[in-house]
C-alpha cells in the first residue's frame, strides 16, 4: 500500500495524541499535582494516626470519624475540627459517645444481626468464597428520626476557578444544600428492591500502571476483602441509589462489615474498630482488632496505597462525596453447616478448575445473608432486609455456559432449515413469492443478537470463549445466511417498486401501465447488495442500542417495550400472509391436479407454496422455546419474572398465524378476500387479434417464431376461426407483447424474469 | 432442445449468411463449432482474419455459448487467452441472441473497444492515452497474427 502524505499525517497526529497523554497519574497542570500532593499528604497523616491506634484508643484526625454521634446530637452545628476541646481521644468505647452509629443502631447490630449466637468459629462453617450477586428485598426503618453527622469535604479537591491557579484552596466546605442531581437526598420508599454483587478482592496492583497484581492477605483464612456493589430501587424503579462500598468478611464468623469510602469519609481506616461490635467482650475484641489492623496494613503497603494514588481517584472520590450518601452496611452470612471445611474447600476447586470432583454442584445452597442493616451517619436513613439469597457466581457462569452451547445448537438448526428453504426456492418465480419483511424481521432478531453476544464477550471476560463461539454461529445465520437470501428475495422484487397493491394483485402490469417501468432493464444482484447491507446495519445497530438502552428505562415503560417488541417481532409469518395473498396460489388440490398434468405435458413448473412447511415450524419452534423458557421458567439464569400469561398470548399469536399459513395451503391463498376484490391476475395464456399478430411479423399461417428454440408457435387468432383448435396453453404472452412456447418461455423463467427479446421485467408465474 | 436449435442456426447461417463473419461445426460434434471474423476495414485489424472457437452448453439456449479468440489479437477487452469480456456472453445473455448475433457484436466491438471496462488494463490504458501507438500495435499484431 502506498502511503501519501495524508495519511502519513494522520497516522503522526494519531501517534502524537497516543504518546502525549497525560502520565500514569493522570497530572496535567501544576494545580492538579498540588491538589494531588494535598491529597497524598493528607492520607499520609491520617495513616500515621491509625497506625497510634490501639483498641482502646479513639478515632484521632481521620476524615469522617472526628465527630462521634453524641457530638452532633448535642449540637447539631458542631463543626469536624481537630482536636475538639474536651473530647478524651485516649479512649474508646462501643457507644454512641465514641461511634459514630446512633446506640439502637448498634444495638440492633449487636443483638439481630451480628447475634451471639454465631459469634463461635468453632461451630458454624461459613464459605470462604462469596462472590455472587445476591437480589433481596429491602425496608425503610427511618429517614429522618437520627440527626445528620456533618462531614466536610476539604476544598483541595475543587476544580481550580481560574485558569491561572496554581495552589488549591485550603479549609473544608460542609454541605448543606446538596447538589440537586445528587443521590444524597433521602430514601423515600418503604419497601424496594434490593441486589448486592459481593466480588472478591484478592489481589491488588502494586506499581501505577502495571498490569501484576501481588496477593497481600496473609491472614485468608480470618478475613477477606471484597467489594460490594449494593443497588436500591423501589418497584417501579423511579427512584434509584447505588453504592459502591469496600467490605471485610470474616470468614470465621460470617460477618461482612461494609463501608462506602469518599472525599469526606476515609472508611478503610475505621474497620478494625466497627468489625467488634459485639456483645460478649471475652478478650477476643483486641485479638480481633490487631489482626484486622495488621490485614489493612498489609493491604496499605502491598497496594503503595498512596504512591498509585492518581487524578482520576481524586476525582472520583470527589465526586463520591458530592453526590452520594456515604453507608456503612452490616451483613451477617448463613452458615453452611451442612458441609465441613474440607469439603467446601473441595468445592471451591471443582468450581475453579473441574475435574469432576464429587462435589455434586447441583445441590450447592444459595448463598443467604440472613440479615443486614444499612446505615449512613451523614443522612441519618437507616435500611434493613432480610435474605438476600444468590447463587454462588462460579455456578451461574457454568449454567449461563449451558445455555449458550444449547443456543448454538438452535443456531445450527436454524441454519440448517434456511438451507432447506433456499433449496426450496431456488428460481427468481419461486423466491418472488417470498416476503422481504418477513425474513427482515427474523434478520433483525438474529443480527442484534449476534451484538449483543459481542458486546458481552467483551464485558464477561470467564464467558469469553462461549460467547464468542455463539455470537459467531448467529453472526454467520443473520449475515451469511439471511441476509444473501433476502438478497436475492429484494433483487427478485425490484421490479414491483412504486406499483400499487391492486396491480399487484393483479399479477404484474397492467395494458396501459407507464411503460417506465415496464421498459427497466432489472439490475443485478451485486448493485442491490451494498444498498441493502447498508440499511441492514443501520437498523441493526439502531436496534442494538435501543434495546440495550431499554435496561435502564423504569420498570413499567421497559416492561412495556419488551412485550411491545416480543409481539412485534413474533409476527414475522404475518407479511407472508399478505403476500401469499397478493401472489396469489392455487389451492392444494388444484395445484396438485396442475402438476399431474404438467408433468404429463413434460412442463417443470413452478407453483408450489413458497415456504417450506419444515421451516416454518422449525423456525417457530426455535424462536419461541427461549422466549418461553425465560418467561415461565422462574429461576431462569437471566432472573427475568415470570409471566406465564404473556406466553400463552404470544404463543396463541403464533398459532394463529401458522393456522392462516395452513389454511392459505389447503384453500388457496386468497380465500379470505372476497372474489369481487381481486382483480383478475396477468394471464400468460390469451388468444391475440389478428391485427397484433400481423405488426409482429407473422406469416400467413398465423404462426410466428419463438425466440428461444427458433420454431414456429401456432396461435389462437380471435378472428380466424381455423385456428381455434390451438390451444392458449401452449404458448404464452409476455406483458410486452412478445409469444413463446409455454415450455420454453418458463423454462426461461427459472433463470430470469426478463423478456429475452426486449429485456424488460416479466410477471412471476 | 439444444441439439435443435443448434441446427437451426446452422441451417440460418448457411441460408442466409453474416457479411463478414462465418461459423460451423468442428468436426461431427455439433456442440463443438469455429467461427472467423474478419477484421472491420475501419479498425486497425482490417485485413486480418481471426478464428474463434464456440463451446455451446447442453442447456443452450438458457445458458451463453462459451466463445473465445483463437488467433492473438491487441484489444483492450480480449486478453492473450482469447477470452472476450462483452456482457451479453455473461449475465446480459438472452436466449433470444444467435451465434450470428453474438459474432456480429464481436465486430463491433473490434471497432469501438470498451476500455471503461476492461480485461486488459495496459491495454486500455495506451488505447485512451495513446491512441495513435494503440492503433499502431495492433495493426501490427494482425499482420503478425491474423494475416
Amino acid at each position: 500500500m502506498e502511503i501519501d502524505g495524508n495519511t502519513l499525517l494522520i497516522i503522526i497526529i494519531i501517534l502524537f495524541l497516543f504518546f502525549s497523554t497525560p502520565g500514569g497519574d493522570g497530572v496535567s497542570s501544576q494545580y492538579e499535582f498540588n491538589q494531588l500532593q494535598s491529597f497524598k499528604s493528607q492520607l499520609n497523616t491520617e495513616y500515621e494516626s491509625f497506625e497510634q491506634m490501639s483498641y482502646n484508643s479513639g478515632f484521632r484526625n481521620i476524615t469522617g470519624f472526628k465527630l462521634s454521634f453524641n457530638d452532633v446530637k448535642d449540637d447539631p452545628q458542631r463543626n469536624a475540627t481537630y482536636p475538639i476541646p474536651s473530647k478524651d481521644y485516649d479512649r474508646w468505647f462501643q457507644n454512641q459517645d465514641y461511634l459514630i452509629l446512633p446506640e439502637d443502631v448498634t444495638t440492633r447490630v449487636k443483638n439481630e444481626v451480628w447475634s451471639p449466637n454465631m459469634n463461635k468459629p468453632e461451630e458454624n462453617v461459613f464459605p470462604p468464597n462469596i462472590t455472587s450477586s445476591l437480589l433481596g428485598r429491602i425496608q425503610l426503618i427511618s429517614n429522618n428520626k437520627h440527626p445528620r453527622i456533618p462531614m466536610p469535604v476539604p476544598r483541595f479537591y475543587e476544580s481550580p476557578t481560574e485558569f491561572s491557579d496554581v495552589t488549591p484552596p485550603e479549609g473544608e466546605t460542609y454541605f448543606k444544600d446538596w447538589p440537586a442531581h445528587s443521590e444524597l437526598h433521602n430514601v423515600t420508599f418503604d419497601t424496594g428492591e434490593l441486589t448486592i454483587q459481593l466480588t472478591h478482592v484478592d489481589k491488588v496492583p502494586s506499581q501505577l500502571g502495571s498490569q501484576k497484581k501481588k496477593f497481600f492477605n496473609s491472614q485468608t483464612d480470618r478475613w477477606k476483602f471484597l467489594n460490594l456493589r449494593i443497588s436500591l430501587s423501589d418497584k417501579s424503579e423511579h427512584e434509584r441509589h447505588s453504592l459502591y462500598t469496600n467490605a471485610i468478611y470474616d470468614v470465621r464468623r460470617g460477618r461482612i462489615l461494609a463501608m462506602t469510602e469518599s472525599a469526606k469519609f476515609h472508611s478503610l481506616f475505621a474497620f478494625p474498630h466497627y468489625m467488634n461490635l459485639q456483645n460478649d467482650n471475652d478478650n477476643d475484641d483486641e485479638d480481633t482488632f490487631d489482626s484486622l489492623k495488621k490485614a489493612v496494613k498489609e493491604y496499605w503497603d502491598k497496594s503503595n496505597f498512596v504512591k498509585t494514588l492518581t487524578m482520576g481517584d481524586l476525582q472520583s472520590w470527589y465526586d463520591e462525596s458530592i453526590l452520594k450518601c456515604e453507608y456503612m452496611v452490616f451483613l451477617q452470612l448463613s452458615p453452611w453447616n451442612q458441609y465441613t471445611r474440607d469439603q467446601i474447600k473441595m468445592i471451591d476447586d471443582e468450581l475453579n478448575w473441574p475435574l469432576g470432583r464429587p462435589a455434586n454442584l447441583s445441590h450447592l445452597p444459595p448463598v443467604t445473608v440472613s440479615k443486614g442493616i444499612l446505615y449512613s451517619p451523614d443522612c441519618g436513613v437507616e435500611l434493613e432486609f432480610h435474605d438476600a439469597k444468590g447463587e454462588r457466581y462460579g455456578l451461574k457462569i457454568r449454567s449461563i455456559r449451558t445455555h449458550l452451547l444449547f443456543g448454538i445448537g438452535l443456531f445450527i438448526a436454524q441454519i440448517y432449515l434456511l438451507l432447506c428453504q433456499m433449496h426450496h426456492t431456488n428460481t427468481p418465480s419461486s423466491v418472488n413469492k417470498i416476503s422481504v419483511y418477513c425474513f427482515s424481521m427474523i434478520n433483525l432478531v438474529d443480527g442484534s443478537l449476534a451484538t449483543i453476544y459481542f458486546f458481552s464477550a467483551s464485558i464477561l471476560p470467564e464467558l469469553y470463549l462461549p460467547l464468542v463461539t455463539s455470537a459467531f454461529a448467529c453472526f454467520i445465520l443473520a449475515s451469511v445466511f439471511e441476509t444473501r437470501y433476502l438478497i436475492s428475495v429484494y433483487a427478485s422484487q425490484l421490479n414491483e417498486r412504486n406499483v400499487g397493491i391492486s396491480t399487484l394483485l393483479r399479477g404484474g402490469h397492467s395494458t396501459n401501465e407507464d411503460t417506465d417501468t415496464a421498459t427497466a432493464v432489472v439490475p443485478d444482484e451485486s448493485s442491490i447488495s451494498g444498498s441493502l447491507y447498508a440499511r441492514f446495519f443501520f437498523m441493526l445497530v439502531s436496534f442494538t442500542l435501543l434495546s440495550m438502552s431499554a435496561r435502564w428505562w423504569p420498570r413499567k415503560v421497559r416492561m412495556m417495550f419488551e412485550y411491545s417488541a416480543i409481539i412485534v417481532l413474533n409476527s414475522y409469518w404475518l407479511p407472508q400472509i399478505f403476500r401469499n395473498a397478493i401472489k396469489g396460489t392455487l389451492p392444494r388440490r388444484n395445484r396438485l391436479r396442475n402438476q399431474r398434468m404438467n408433468e404429463a405435458m413434460g412442463v417443470r413448473r413452478q407453483n408450489k407454496m413458497p415456504l417450506l412447511w419444515k421451516f416454518v415450524l422449525g423456525t417457530t419452534f426455535i424462536r419461541t422455546l427461549p422466549v418461553v423458557y425465560v418467561f415461565t421458567y422462574s429461576s431462569n439464569v437471566f432472573r427475568h419474572h415470570r409471566n406465564v400469561r404473556f406466553v400463552v398470548v404470544l404463543c396463541l399469536w403464533l398459532l394463529f398465524q401458522i393456522a392462516v399459513l395452513y389454511s392459505q395451503d389447503i384453500l388457496g391463498s386468497r380465500w379470505f378476500l372476497p372474489k369481487l376484490s381481486i382483480p383478475e391476475g396477468y394471464s400468460y395464456h390469451k388468444a391475440m387479434p389478428a391485427q397484433d399478430l400481423l405488426e409482429h411479423g407473422s406469416t400467413a399461417g398465423y404462426t410466428i417464431d419463438c425466440a428461444i428454440c427458433m420454431s414456429e408457435v401456432p396461435i389462437r387468432v380471435e378472428e380466424v376461426p381455423e385456428t381455434h383448435k390451438v390451444d392458449e396453453q401452449t404458448y404464452m404472452v409476455t406483458p410486452c407483447a412478445h409469444i413463446f412456447h409455454t415450455q420454453c418461455l418458463e423454462n426461461w423463467m427459472s433463470y430470469k424474469l426478463q423478456c429475452p427479446v426486449c429485456r424488460s421485467p416479466l410477471p412471476p408465474l | 432442445m439444444s441439439l435443435k436449435r443448434i441446427t437451426k442456426e446452422l441451417n440460418d447461417l448457411g441460408r442466409d449468411p453474416p457479411t463478414s463473419c462465418s461459423a460451423g461445426p468442428v468436426g461431427d460434434d455439433v456442440y463443438h463449432w469455429q467461427a472467423s471474423i474478419m477484421g472491420p476495414p475501419d479498425s486497425p485489424y482490417a485485413g486480418g482474419v481471426f478464428f474463434l472457437s464456440i463451446h455451446f452448453p447442453t442447456d443452450y439456449p438458457f445458458k451463453p455459448p462459451k466463445i473465445a479468440f483463437t488467433t492473438k489479437i491487441y484489444h483492450p477487452n480480449i486478453n492473450a487467452n482469447g477470452n472476450i469480456c462483452l456482457d451479453i456472453l455473461k449475465d446480459q445473455w438472452s436466449p433470444a441472441l444467435t451465434i450470428s448475433k453474438v459474432l456480429l457484436s464481436i465486430c463491433s466491438l473490434l471497432t469501438d473497444a470498451n476500455p471503461d471496462d476492461p480485461l486488459v488494463p495496459e491495454i486500455a490504458h495506451i488505447y485512451k492515452t495513446d491512441r495513435a501507438k494503440y492503433e499502431a500495435q495492433a495493426r501490427e499484431w494482425t499482420k503478425k497474427y491474423a494475416v
